[in-house]
């Protein structure tokens, strides 16, 4: 199971990514499924899976940005170590616990593009019109993510 | 119902022989007698005939409208599916024939301007929020190199910043990190476009005392960037002046319309010169 799924997200996430949630965006602004999808990794996998794929994704994510070859790459295995952690050593996690961490995280990413030069010379714009627009809908669409995942690996308690 | 003897039964047998010998003997007669018998006996058949008839022709009615509808519905379906597959097909063929408008057009601006092209089509969108770009379905295998400019026929779009074998990724000229060297076009100065977030771009540098106005077009200067000289980049649609400042910053509203790209040309040479270009100097290389 687990390396079929896995195969499929690390085949199916950036196309979907690239095409059809360009049609799927609130005011321009597209959800980052390759980080939603690292950090639940981690928190249903633990940090080991969530630190490689993260890293797998967000090199693919690279590959088709017209951004440095790293930032997602790096950012987004740190994402799946961090999902991992809060999996392993939080004792009861719940979607109100799974919501501000990933906002958290998806706000992290803005920050770490941010330092790496992508939004200009106009931060204050990009923090307003990117980061927390994406940092909320990554937020809201990990919740459902991670509720639809719960049920369906409750009874198999890991991703196995 | 009738108790009949042996002596009635014969007397019956007796009645029944001599009509049946008087029809032989006296037909017209007979018939005539028969007939006056008949009638009421007709008459009281009749009811229940008519009865069963018309309830035989109802129900004949019905059926036939049941088997009727029965062959319309089915004929409506049909005919539904046959709508329906005609549209999807109506609609397939109009989207070749606009596709066809599009590339025969793309083709004719392809030979009438003087550099040369690959054309490609977008595949997608940028992975991320961050940059404003777009993904082509040609790559180096193509002849496709960092840093050549990509346009359409309506104008500037943007320059490749990555390349594969098969894809290649385009940083639109509406991102803020992007910079081409422009010119307006009415005045002849020069400046720099710069994207910015909302989707639109931004021409600085432009000289302080350049009656540049409203409306006035901008174009490539053919310097940097990958792009011809004269390629339309966008309009004017503001200005602004700092107070003591050497140079005037102004709003452009792109040629191009971003969320419509399909297909693009890239810039292999941009002069129609042998060598292919080179990574512009003058360019910001982020990212």
């Amino acid at each position: 199971m687990k390396p079929v799924l896995y195969l499929g997200l690390a085949v199916g996430l950036i196309p979907v990514q690239t095409t059809v949630l360009e049609h799927l965006s609130l005011a321009g602004v597209r959800p980052d499924l390759c980080l939603i999808a690292a950090s639940l990794i981690g928190f249903f996998g633990g940090p080991t899976d969530g630190v490689l794929m993260g890293a797998l994704l967000g090199f693919e994510q690279d590959l088709f940005s017209a951004g440095d070859a790293w930032v997602n790459a790096v950012t987004k295995a740190l994402f799946g170590l961090s999902g991992g952690l809060v999996g392993r050593y939080v004792a009861r996690v719940t979607p109100a616990t799974v919501a501000p961490l990933l906002v958290g995280l998806s706000a992290c990413s803005g920050l770490a593009f941010l330092l790496a030069g992508a939004g200009g010379q106009d931060t204050l714009t990009a923090v307003r019109s990117v980061l927390l627009p994406q940092a909320l809908l990554d937020g809201l669409i990990g919740v459902v993510a991670y509720s639809l995942l719960a049920e369906r690996f409750k009874r198999d308690d890991s991703l196995v | 119902m009738f108790r009949s003897t042996s002596g009635t039964r014969r007397v019956v047998l007796v009645l029944c022989a001599l009509l049946l010998s008087l029809v032989f003997v006296l037909p017209k007669q007979s018939r005539t007698l028969l007939q006056t018998i008949g009638k009421p006996l007709a008459d009281i058949v009749a009811l229940p005939l008519e009865l069963l008839s018309a309830t035989d022709r109802r129900f004949e009615a019905v059926w036939a409208r049941y088997v009727a509808l029965r062959k319309v519905q089915e004929e409506n379906e049909q005919l539904r599916r046959e709508i329906e597959f005609l549209r999807g097909q109506a609609a397939d063929l109009r989207e070749m024939a606009a596709a066809n408008q599009r590339l025969g057009e793309l083709l004719k601006f392809q030979g009438k301007t003087p550099s040369q092209t690959v054309a490609a089509r977008v595949i997608g969108r940028d992975a991320t929020n961050w940059y404003q770009g777009v993904v082509l379905d040609k790559g180096e295998q193509d002849g496709i190199r960092a840093e050549m400019g990509v346009l359409t026929l309506s104008g500037a779009v943007g320059r490749v910043v990555k390349t594969r074998a098969s894809t290649s990724v385009v940083l639109l000229i509406t991102d803020p990190n992007n910079a081409v060297t422009s010119l307006i076009q009415r005045t002849r100065d020069e400046g720099i476009i710069e994207g910015t977030f909302d989707g639109k771009a931004r021409m600085k540098y432009i000289p302080v005392l350049s009656t540049v106005r409203v409306g006035d077009p901008v174009v490539t200067s053919g310097l940097t960037g990958g792009f011809p000289r004269g390629v339309p980049v966008g309009t004017i649609t503001s200005i602004q002046k700092d107070e003591g400042g050497l140079f005037q910053t102004a709003e452009v509203q792109p040629e191009v319309d971003f969320t419509k790209l399909e297909e693009v040309l890239v810039v292999t040479v941009p002069r129609g010169t042998e060598e292919p270009q080179a990574a512009s100097p003058g360019e910001k290389k982020k990212p």
